[in-house]
């Protein structure tokens, strides 16, 4: 076997522009063997074209783009050894399946029987090699998305690109094929670069996330991280739902550390974020690191409205000042339908931001050390 | 209980009758609506729950049946004359209207004192977060915003009943779980009725009273949340409500020496103490050839460590895929020839691989006829 | 509500078959004239009591026409002979040329290319003498007066755009993903045009050559001036009839019923596509 280049792809300096609207700005990425990037963000954030430049359908302004090490920014995309499916499957509507799936390796000029044998060893994998004589019009959403699939997997390609494979199909059909993915990718080797605007696809199938926003990479990092500690406020929005609570607050000083105030309750922010004191900051904190609590220090609420929600039960509640906050809890655990009630915030889950700029501010380093051991 | 404020009896529409193509869209529907009450009407398109929602409206006429409102027969009015409220899934605003206009409108048609109008507007406008877009024309805001512009007009009108088709398909995911709570709350408050009409659980879940679940024209469970999550009525309601889906295994069921047990695909056996059946339940199952064994995902419990000698080898599974979606994991493994997903509400780390042990309880246990795929009990209780 | 009122229906008949009369009469007294002699024509106030000949068609078939006067040798059939030859040819030249140009006006936007597609449809708006003059006398400079192939390359006056416009339309229907799929499978730009594209432009194509044909089947102006007899179509080759001894009502009937059956015939059998095909290069267009 020869070496594997450790870089799957590497995406320098890519910037795209369409008359004045920049759709991508000064974009790297590098993405390694093997490995599994999803590119995330909303509607318009650039997620297609990078991904067309990648695949060699839309020409880059500047930049480059290697795959295994090889820089193939000028060649076409038929010498770029990808495979790629689409959102809108973009099956040939005047062929079978079985002519769809084969045409990475007609392309190839495969002998008829491996090209039999490659279609139908992958169709098997996908569940489709019953349907393989159908034309796609006559299959089923869920059929022509693994047709869409199956195709890009069949040609065995060292890099694969899938535009927000799941988007078309029914939530159900999507929540299978996200759990059956990461296998079926793990199994074909390849690098994958995976677009979606669905967070959760996001965080389920990528080893890391690249967020981008207007043409830029906004924040780069496991899923994880981008979740407990999104750059900005608008990253933390995107990622969870029920959104994440944002309130405006002014830390305080009170006794050794800054506190805020919610509903006039004290709530310590812990350790490292004495500098921010008097500075008009937003809190964010996720509704499932709130719980309603008998005690007497909690934040005093109404519950406004109860609205299950996905094996969880989410509620919203007001502050004194009328500032609404969403709390979940997990199904079948109890908690107050309506009146008064008071909600506690799980130590060390809070996220502070600055107000003005919108960025995180992360605890003083000096005591981060610290923080991580609590 | 009171009077019912909405009442369908016996409706049927029929699509080209008599033809070829005829098309029985809604089949003998009977719904009670109670004042007060939010109802959703939940399946996937082509179930009829947009017909009947129609024929409640006034623009499709019952092929048979009845529309009673208020005591009144209403289904041979004209949709003005029903005092219905609407928000159409195609938001259906007024072009040459601003926002604030065509939410004005109704009231304004009736004549209301213009302060009154001005106040109302205002808080529809902060409950939907569109202040900043009332002097706006339709055309130069976002798909979004006219589903909330659409919504403000029909919720701001003092109708017998609110009718609202795919109230929040289209809007921005960062608001949804906000203006749920929000209009859920605006709706109980003030005592009124609403009709809601869903392809998305979720939706339905989170604002309904009771859900009616229609597939193929015909009404399946009509029931509170957690009664359809609970004692699904059949095995499509019971696939079709639940978000992860209800985990389904085909399996005999047998009586031997005071157990009970379940023979899934695969040698896979599962086995419970006979008393925990009722003794009703347990003669049912005996005349049952196969049947059909549901969990849901939030019920099934992982044995730490499936390889240990303590967990018996039946009830091993292997996960293939853990995903974390910061506030839920979704466990899904290999097990008795399918797979089995198992919802957590904390970060676990299971490894793809790994062997764990399932445990599912008897309460969490769902039957039903293999064949017919009505419910024959949950919780080892006759449904 | 989905039943209209019996007046209504009645109403709507009616109006159906007025619009209809007005429409398909010429065609139906063309018909009528062309199984008449000359005198049955003429009559005043007209009759539908005559019996019926076909001595008009023998004419045109034989291609001897007997009159008053005289026989007199028409070439009838020679101008069908060359409607025929001169539509094909022109068909096929517009789309050999056409149907490239039109994918490259579809896919690729360069700078001016929706200036230069439009500029090749205003010859369908200018006045074709203004268009002929200066062809014809250059025609003759060149040697290309009075031939089969100038003609066809002033035919393309006629086919070339509208092949243009309408596929056009029909490439851009398609999803420029479909396209990027198969070349991302490995196959070059040429084997996509082939395998993908053309394909799936069909319908649009075979409409647009279609009405092309149809047009220039049906042209006048532009035959008159550059052919000579033996090289004039049909719709030239009638003005024959119009002799020293009078018009010639019966055989010049017979002439348009013979010279519209073919485009007739194709329009029917290919109204489907016809109006789909329209119907886009307007909304495309």
């Amino acid at each position: 076997m020869t070496e594997q280049h450790p870089l799957g792809l590497s995406i320098q300096n890519l910037t795209k522009r369409f008359k004045s609207d920049t759709a991508l700005d000064d974009v790297s990425l590098d993405v390694p063997a093997g490995g599994t990037l999803v590119i995330f963000g909303p509607s318009g954030a650039g997620k297609t074209v990078l991904l067309r430049c990648v695949a060699g359908a839309i020409d880059p302004d500047a930049g480059q783009v290697l795959v295994g090490g090889e820089d193939v920014t000028d060649a076409p995309p038929e010498q770029r050894g990808v495979g790629m499916a689409f959102q809108n499957f973009a099956l040939f509507p005047h062929m079978t399946a079985r002519d769809n799936i084969a045409s990475p390796l007609t392309a190839a000029r495969q002998s008829k029987d491996a090209i039999r044998a490659g279609v139908e060893s992958v169709a098997k994998l996908l569940k489709i090699d019953h349907v393989l004589s159908h034309a796609p019009r006559a299959l089923s959403n869920g059929q022509k998305q693994r047709t869409a699939l199956a195709r890009a997997l069949a040609g065995k390609p060292k890099l694969l690109l899938l535009d927000d494979p799941l988007r078309n199909v029914d939530a159900k059909l999507r929540f299978e094929m996200r759990l059956e993915l990461p296998r079926l990718l793990a199994d074909q080797g390849a690098t994958v670069v995976y677009v979606t605007q669905d967070y959760k696809e996001a965080m389920a199938l990528g080893d890391r996330i690249a967020v981008l926003n207007a043409g830029r990479i906004v924040q780069l990092g496991t899923p994880a991280e981008i979740y407990q500690e999104p750059a900005t406020t608008d990253i933390a929005r995107l990622f969870g739902d029920p959104t994440i609570n944002l309130l405006d607050v002014t830390p305080e000083r009170d006794g050794g550390g800054a506190i805020v105030r919610l509903s006039d309750q004290r709530l310590p922010l812990g350790p490292g974020f004495e500098q921010t004191i008097d500075h008009p900051c937003a809190i964010g904190l996720r509704p499932e690191a709130l719980s309603f609590t008998e005690e007497a220090d909690g934040v005093p609420v109404t519950v406004e409205a109860e609205t299950p929600f996905n094996e969880k039960i989410v509620t919203l509640v007001t502050t004194l000042r009328g500032r609404e906050i969403l709390v979940s809890r997990p199904t079948g655990t109890p908690g107050p339908r309506e009146g008064a009630a008071r909600i506690v915030a799980r130590p060390g889950a809070a996220v502070l931001f600055d107000r003005e700029t919108g960025a995180r501010i992360p605890p003083a380093p000096s005591d981060k050390a610290q923080t991580e051991a609590a | 209980m009171s009077d019912p404020i909405l009442e369908l009896s016996a409706l049927n529409k029929f699509y080209n009758p008599g033809s070829r193509h005829q098309v029985h869209a809604v089949r003998d529907l009977n719904l009670a609506v109670e004042p007060g009450e939010i109802i959703a009407l939940l399946g996937s398109s082509g179930c009829g729950k947009t017909s009947t929602l129609r024929i409640i409206a006034g623009f499709e006429e019952a092929s048979r049946g009845a529309v009673r409102l208020k005591g009144r027969e209403i289904h041979k009015l004209a949709p003005a004359k029903r005092n219905v409220a609407m928000a159409f899934e195609g938001y259906s605003l007024y072009p040459p209207l601003t926002v604030r206009d065509n939410i004005a409108l109704a009231l304004k048609s009736r004549r209301a004192a213009r302060e009154e109008v001005e106040k109302r507007v205002a808080e529809i406008a902060h409950l939907l977060e569109i202040e900043d877009i009332l002097n706006r024309y339709p055309s130069s805001i976002s798909g979004g915003q006219q589903q909330r512009a659409s919504l403000g007009r029909a919720l701001i009108r003092d109708a017998d009943i609110h009718l609202l088709d795919e109230p929040m398909g289209q809007l921005e995911p960062q608001l949804r779980a906000l203006l749920r709570g929000r209009i859920k709350h605006f709706i109980k408050e003030r005592g009124l009725t609403a009709i809601l009409v869903t392809h998305d659980q979720t939706e339905a879940n989170a604002l309904a009273d009771r859900i009616a679940v229609m597939e193929d024209g015909e009404l399946q469970q009509f029931d509170a949340p957690d009664q359809l999550r609970e004692r699904p009525a059949n095995l499509f309601t019971g696939a079709f409500i639940g978000e992860p889906p209800m985990n389904l295994f085909t399996a005999q069921a047998r009586a031997e020496g005071g157990a009970l047990s379940f023979s899934l695909a695969e040698g896979v056996t599962l086995s419970y103490a006979e008393d925990a059946f009722s003794p009703e339940l347990r003669a049912l199952l005996n005349q049952q050839s196969a049947v059909t064994l549901g969990i849901r995902p939030h019920a099934v419990r992982i044995a730490q460590n499936g390889a240990e000698n303590d967990v018996p080898e039946g009830a091993r599974a292997e996960v293939y895929a853990n995903q974390w979606l910061g506030d839920q994991s979704h466990v899904a493994a290999r097990f008795a020839g399918g797979s089995i997903v198992s919802v957590e509400h904390d970060r676990t780390r299971y490894a793809k691989g790994d062997v764990i042990g399932v445990e599912i309880g008897v309460d969490d246990l769902h039957i039903f006829d293999a064949n017919s795929g009505v419910a024959i009990s949950h919780g080892g209780v006759v449904a | 509500m989905d039943h209209a009122p019996i007046w209504e229906r009645w109403l709507r008949g009616v109006a159906l078959i007025l619009v209809v009369l007005f429409f398909m009469f010429p065609i139906f007294w063309i018909l009528v004239m062309s199984v008449q002699t000359n005198e049955t024509i003429l009559r005043s106030p007209p009759s539908m009591a005559f019996e019926p000949t076909l001595q008009n068609y023998q004419a045109l078939i034989t291609g001897k026409l007997e009159t008053q006067a005289g026989s007199l040798d028409i070439a009838f059939m020679q101008n069908l002979w060359n409607s025929v030859l001169l539509s094909v040819c022109s068909v096929a030249l517009a789309l050999v040329l056409g149907v490239p140009a039109a994918y490259a006006f579809a896919r690729h936007k360069f700078r001016g290319s929706e200036d230069i597609a439009f500029t090749l449809l205003s010859f369908r708006f200018a006045p074709p003498l203004l268009v002929l003059l200066p062809l014809t006398l250059y025609f003759q400079d060149i040697g290309l007066a009075d031939t089969y192939v100038g003609l066809i390359w002033v035919y393309q006056l006629i086919c070339l755009p509208l092949i243009l416009w309408i596929v056009r339309g029909y490439f851009e229907d398609i999803s420029p993903d479909i396209e990027h799929a198969y070349r991302i499978a490995g196959h070059s730009w040429l084997s996509t045009f082939r395998r993908i594209a053309l394909p799936l432009a069909g319908p649009g194509i075979a409409a647009a050559g279609l009405l092309a044909f149809i047009f220039a089947w049906n042209n006048f102006i532009f035959a008159l001036v550059l052919a000579s007899a033996d090289k004039q179509p049909v719709t030239v080759g009638a003005l024959a009839f119009v002799t020293a001894s009078g018009i010639q009502y019966g055989q010049i009937a017979a002439a348009v019923v013979l010279s519209i059956a073919p485009t007739l015939a194709l329009a029917l059998y290919a109204q489907r596509y016809l109006v789909e095909g329209l119907s886009l290069g307007a909304v495309k267009g």
